[in-house]
């Protein structure tokens, strides 16, 4: 195509969607924007995101929290230096000695996954992930068609 | 006058040119409804600085334009990929042909119906991803590298969509080119 033909083309197609008037919104767009406004104005002041608060009580919120987070910074602090604490630490490490038994199941199983993948041969797994993924593949494509056709502008 | 009050005034000056802009970009009404009524919300929260501001109209659009872009894209990445592929010859503007009016009745079909009516019916068929280029240059100004940036796609595939929307276009509205380049509608 030629530099002549693109740029009259441009100029035309500009002139074209330049000159479209706006659209007419619906009439019940202006209701529904101030209904909703009324409804968000009976939300009390907490329901509201923080940044919606009032300016002070962001400033309180800031303040109590950062109380909060020093006094649980100085009471860790506190705690592990503790003998109670320690004694509590490894009583608590005696309640998760169970997991070592799911953990030798876990091997167990594992070590078995590698012996039937050398029975079977890594050939036979490639090709099960490989159908599994066409199989995927299929599901997302025949999902789009589906959805190209259901959607599509008539 | 209360601020609500004022406030509905404000939104009734503006919500045809933001609804335009929402619409034009998504082609569904209940969509550019709800895209719509969130950009008056989120201007009722910066209504003091807006307010007589000369910039409000430029503030509307720009969040009604990415509000609309990312409405688009929530649901556009799940099927682009397949989209993309059915388009077929990429100068059929990536809609079929039968879309169009016949040829034999093409001319009557458009002096029937309003001009406006015709351009804007045209562009809401043009597939979303020629469309949404081709609104964001013309009607709304930007450039191929912002609208490359906003959409999150090269910039030759930006020139390229751009140039198929209005080669379908030019089609759609039957324009030909004359010689002493000026364009002509048959509609």
């Amino acid at each position: 195509m030629n530099p002549d033909y693109n740029k009259q083309l441009e100029a035309a197609i500009s002139r074209e969607l330049k000159a479209l008037p706006e659209l007419t919104a619906p009439a019940v767009l202006a209701n529904r924007v101030m209904a909703a406004l009324e409804q968000r104005a009976r939300v009390p002041w907490y329901r509201h995101s923080w940044q919606m608060w009032p300016v002070v009580l962001q400033a309180a919120a800031l303040v109590v929290l950062l109380v909060l987070f020093g006094g649980l910074c100085v009471a860790g602090w506190e705690l592990s230096q503790a003998e109670a604490t320690t004694l509590a630490l490894h009583r608590v490490g005696e309640w998760f000695s169970g997991l070592s038994m799911i953990e030798n199941t876990f091997k167990v199983l594992v070590s078995a996954a590698v012996l039937v993948v050398k029975k079977l041969g890594t050939g036979f797994i490639v090709t099960c992930l490989v159908a599994a993924g066409i199989g995927y593949a299929m599901c997302v494509g025949l999902g789009t068609v589906y959805f190209r056709l259901a959607f599509a502008k008539r | 006058m209360t601020d609500a009050k004022q406030f509905e005034g404000f939104m009734r000056n503006y919500q045809n040119m933001v609804f335009s802009t929402a619409m034009r970009l998504l082609t569904n009404q209940s969509e550019a409804e709800d895209v719509t009524q969130e950009v008056f919300l989120r201007a009722y929260e910066r209504f003091g600085e807006l307010q007589g501001s000369p910039a409000v109209g430029g503030w509307l659009k720009t969040v009604a334009t990415n509000l609309s872009l990312n409405h688009l894209s929530r649901y556009r990445s799940r099927w682009t990929f397949f989209s993309e592929i059915f388009t077929g010859d990429p100068d059929a503007g990536g809609e079929p042909e039968m879309e169009f009016a016949d040829e034999s009745n093409a001319g009557e079909e458009l002096e029937a119906r309003d001009r406006h009516a015709a351009v804007e019916q045209a562009l809401q068929k043009l597939p979303t991803a020629q469309r949404v280029p081709l609104v964001l240059y013309h009607l709304e100004g930007l450039r191929y590298e912002e609208i490359a940036g906003k959409l999150g796609v090269s910039l030759g595939k930006v020139k390229t969509d751009i140039s198929r929307g209005r080669e379908a276009l030019r089609k759609k509205l039957r324009l030909t080119l004359e010689p002493e380049n000026s364009l002509t509608g048959n509609a």
